[in-house]
């Protein structure tokens, strides 16, 4: 015999709805009323929703001291059998994504130190270790990475025109003429008038023009020496 | 691995490592049917040792006839929350600004809270807040049931009313469940 469906009906059977036990006459009313109520056919979809929902839901994590704190109060404090336990507490505080964030961060700062003063080309060995082979490895690399650093700053085109003219420049800068005995099968032009010489420094000959400034700007700046300081009365 | 009743047999002849792998067994179940009960960490702590305590004074009066471990435990959980619930009504009543939104209070809470590192999801969050504004009747039928999936004959023997009563308490603490969820914004998908 059929039920007379209503709202309150609906409400009422919804757990032996989603139970699965109506009869199959008591299920035919309830979808058959459900298909023409929008508030009761709302009710179940959000209900059954949340019962699913509900039982995917995992069970809490029982916090690590909590036992130990139940075997306290029953059994009283123990001995040592558990106490190790306890110093491992701290693995639980920093597994935390944002420890964990700060950890991978100084490894990798460690990675990259070690990177730029290890030894490298070869094993480490424990010679490598010694303080004193630490400070010689790290005194090179500084040293290295400072001459690099000269060189590049040397090449740069900038740095070269101002040397060009801090430097002691020739009055004039003649382009060189075919050399009258040329003496070497160097390209650059050359001559054996000092002279000469003196006048065709070009440009492309940076280094030594530099290098001429830079002596003439110390035989200027020198410190007297010796024997002109013991000649003075 | 021992069933419960060598376990319990051992405890009463007062072997010490049974009783903790008793405890160790157990104390996922009853702690999480006090912080679902609850919605507070500490508290729910404090319960759970509260009831092992009890559970291992009265342990010589449990016998297998009147159902299985877990479901006597649960039942002497439950009795520990009613008492529970019954002691800090005053405070709930008095405190009733609090009272009108318990679990906003909770979430922003504190250290001892297990949501901060334990709790799974944003869901399992929402439903505590959704929980905590249902009658402890419904509460309690609707956590025993979709939480700690006990089936109706267990649920009516830890709260030793009639089947029928279960599942009426069941039917609509999840209707009003959904009801306050919805009124929260949250849509169980």
């Amino acid at each position: 015999m059929a039920m007379n469906w209503n709202c309150t009906t609906t409400e009422e059977r919804l757990t032996d709805y989603l139970d699965g036990v109506l009869t199959p006459e008591e299920a035919a009313g309830f979808s058959a009323h459900k298909a023409g109520c929008a508030a009761c056919a709302k009710m179940v979809a959000d209900v059954s929703a949340l019962v699913s929902q509900m039982q995917r839901i995992e069970p809490l994590e029982v916090p690590v001291h909590l036992p130990v704190r139940i075997l306290d109060a029953t059994l009283g404090p123990r001995k040592q059998a558990l106490d190790w336990r306890r110093w491992f507490d701290w693995v639980d505080v920093i597994w935390q994504p944002r420890f964990g964030m700060g950890a991978a961060t100084v490894a990798a700062s460690f990675a990259v130190l070690f990177h730029a003063f290890a030894p490298v080309g070869k094993k480490v060995t424990l010679a490598d270790l010694n303080p004193a082979a630490v400070v010689r490895t790290a005194n090179r690399q500084a040293h290295l990475t400072y001459a690099h650093g000269v060189k590049f700053v040397n090449d740069l085109r900038v740095v070269y025109e101002i040397e060009s003219r801090l430097g002691p420049q020739p009055a004039r800068i003649t382009p060189v003429s075919e050399p009258e005995t040329p003496q070497t099968s160097h390209p650059s032009p050359s001559s054996n008038d000092p002279h000469q010489k003196s006048q065709a420094v070009p440009h492309t000959d940076r280094r030594e023009a530099s290098s001429e400034g830079l002596l003439a700007f110390a035989e200027a700046n020198r410190w007297p020496d010796d024997s002109t300081t013991r000649s003075r009365p | 691995m021992e069933p419960d009743a060598q376990l319990i047999q051992s405890c009463l002849r007062g072997d010490g490592p049974a009783w903790e792998e008793l405890v160790r067994r157990h104390t996922r179940r009853v702690y999480n049917l006090c912080y679902r009960f609850t919605g507070n960490g500490a508290a729910a702590e404090d319960l759970s040792q509260e009831v092992f305590l009890r559970v291992y004074k009265t342990l010589g009066s449990y016998q297998p006839v009147y159902g299985a471990f877990p479901t006597w435990l649960t039942s002497v959980t439950r009795n520990l929350l009613v008492d529970h619930y019954r002691r800090t009504r005053r405070d709930r009543i008095t405190d009733s600004i609090d009272d009108a939104m318990p679990q906003l209070e909770e979430t922003h809470s504190p250290v001892r809270s297990p949501d901060k590192m334990l709790q799974a999801t944003e869901l399992s969050e929402q439903l505590q807040q959704g929980l905590a504004r249902l009658s402890p009747e419904l509460r309690e039928a609707v956590i025993l049931r979709d939480l700690q999936e006990l089936d109706y004959s267990e649920i009516r023997t830890v709260l030793q009313i009639p089947e029928g009563t279960v599942k009426s308490r069941i039917n609509r603490g999840r209707i009003e469940l959904a009801r306050v969820l919805q009124e929260m914004g949250v849509r169980p998908a």
